[in-house]
């Protein structure tokens, strides 16, 4: 079952953030683990403690940017569920730069 | 103020900022490593108040855009304060499909033009991005403040994005007055600020906007670029969609100067400190958008006798060229020299006003902008 952040009695299972090698130089060089019950906030948390990563991964609107991408636990979320993907069952999640440019 | 008897050409390019550094005569260049890599970078500047220090207008396709300092000339480099989009909750939105009752959040796109203010102000940059958004900081970016009367004007829900986007990339300041300001946006036009940038004039009178049905409007007219004649801080020369002009009187009507060329469509103009009342062009074809001719031209207004001068032959160097926005930048030194960067990243060098002209020997990628940090005092000009 689903639980939101305000019923939850217990913290946020800790879960993998791995970032890819870009992302690293603005946020933690190895994995870090984080408990969120969204990746909203996880996102929140992973730029509390790195500031540098804030407007990397969302702009100041709020919005995932257009080329990240978010897998939880190995599923592309970023054009699904997004950022209000629950996290309560998951164990890992992957932030990286899509296939784009030229 | 530091010594500095190099001259340096700041690109920002399509994948990271270069420096290239000349020597005194101009005939050779060192090119340094790029930075950067990877990002479409719309404009580097050197800040002649503070010699050594850079700034770049970034602009990374994933992790979007950022200011960055170099306080080595472009040594290393260092990612500053960016502003972002003001939020306000009665903001118009400038894109609303789904619900009109609704402001849409739009977040700040790319940067285009970063300012260094009057010497008067050392602390004071400016800054131009899109979506149609001016900036100013006073303590050398470390914070930002949101020009408003621009960044909420009131007409601002009826102004368009131009094919680059919605840039605002012109910024001018008044030697004279740090009060007056002249600014460029796509698709909109130019005004001049008398009081500091609380409010705005359009200054547009003259213009064609070629694509519109209202030829003359005061507003909407495409300006691609405009720089002040060094010796007159009251005359500009324009590059427009509709064509090339002149004013003499900051900007208040404006006298197309271009059609003796035909097509006087292009991008960006120089004019060098040390030929006042001279101006120099790339004039484009108006549809395919590079060198029409089938090789590269610069054309040499002469606003005194009122004529233009071919500085290349067909022959020098033939092929279709594209030039953008910030692709033309002048010197200061006597005889003036002057630098065009492609799009197809080529930097063509002339070291004596237009007279000669050399390819620099380095295939950059497509260029975006060119800009010179002068030698003695370190200064920059475009």
């Amino acid at each position: 079952m689903k639980t939101s952040r305000s019923a939850r009695t217990s913290p946020a299972p800790l879960l993998e953030v791995h970032l890819d090698s870009w992302l690293r130089e603005f946020g933690p060089r190895g994995n870090e683990k984080i408990g969120a019950d969204s990746v909203d906030q996880l996102l929140d948390v992973l730029e509390e403690r790195y500031p540098r990563l804030r407007f990397k991964i969302r702009d100041e609107t709020g919005a995932l940017r257009r080329y990240v991408r978010v897998f939880v636990d190995g599923e592309d979320v970023s054009v699904t569920t997004g950022l209000t993907t629950s996290l309560t069952h998951a164990r890992a999640i992957d932030i990286l730069h899509s296939i784009a440019g030229g | 103020m530091e010594r500095n008897d190099r001259i340096r050409i700041l690109l920002g390019t399509r994948k990271g900022t270069y420096v290239v550094e000349g020597d005194r005569k101009r005939r050779t260049w060192k090119v340094g490593p790029a930075a950067h890599e990877g990002s479409e970078v719309y404009h580097v500047v050197a800040d002649p108040r503070h010699p050594g220090d850079l700034y770049a207008a970034v602009n990374n396709a994933f992790w979007g855009p950022q200011v960055q300092r170099s306080r080595n000339w472009g040594k290393t480099w260092q990612e500053i304060a960016t502003p972002l989009t003001p939020r306000r909750k009665d903001r118009q939105p400038l894109v609303n499909d789904k619900d009109p009752t609704t402001p849409v959040p739009r977040a700040l796109n790319n940067l285009w033009h970063i300012e260094p203010g009057l010497p008067s102000e050392p602390k004071t940059l400016y800054l131009g991005a899109d979506p149609h958004l001016l900036f100013r900081t006073t303590d050398l970016g470390s914070s930002w403040e949101s020009i408003e009367s621009i960044n909420d004007h009131p007409a601002k829900k009826d102004w368009a994005p131009g094919a680059g986007g919605a840039c605002l990339h012109t910024i001018l300041l008044d030697p004279r007055n740090s009060r007056r300001l002249y600014i460029g946006l796509s698709a909109v036009g130019t005004f001049r600020s008398e009081d500091g940038g609380q409010t705005w004039k359009p200054t547009n009178k003259g213009v064609e906007a070629p694509f519109l049905p209202n030829k003359h409007p005061e507003t909407g007219q495409c300006v691609h670029d405009v720089v002040a004649d060094a010796a007159n801080p009251d005359t500009f020369y324009r590059q427009d969609h509709g064509g090339m002009y002149v004013s003499h009187d900051r900007m208040e009507k404006w006298i197309r100067i271009g059609k003796p060329l035909g097509d006087d469509f292009g991008f960006s103009v120089g004019s060098p400190a040390s030929a006042p009342g001279k101006a120099y062009f790339v004039r484009l074809d108006g549809m395919a958008r590079v060198t029409g001719e089938g090789h590269l031209q610069v054309h040499e207004w002469n606003d005194k006798t009122r004529k233009w001068r071919k500085l290349l032959s067909p022959t020098a160097f033939p092929g279709h060229f594209g030039v953008q926005r910030e692709g033309i930048a002048t010197d200061n030194l006597s005889p003036a020299g002057i630098y065009v960067g492609t799009t197809t990243g080529q930097l063509f060098v002339s070291p004596d006003a237009g007279k000669t002209w050399r390819l620099v020997p380095f295939q950059f990628p497509g260029i975006h902008s060119v800009s010179v940090a002068n030698p003695t005092r370190g200064g920059a000009t475009r």
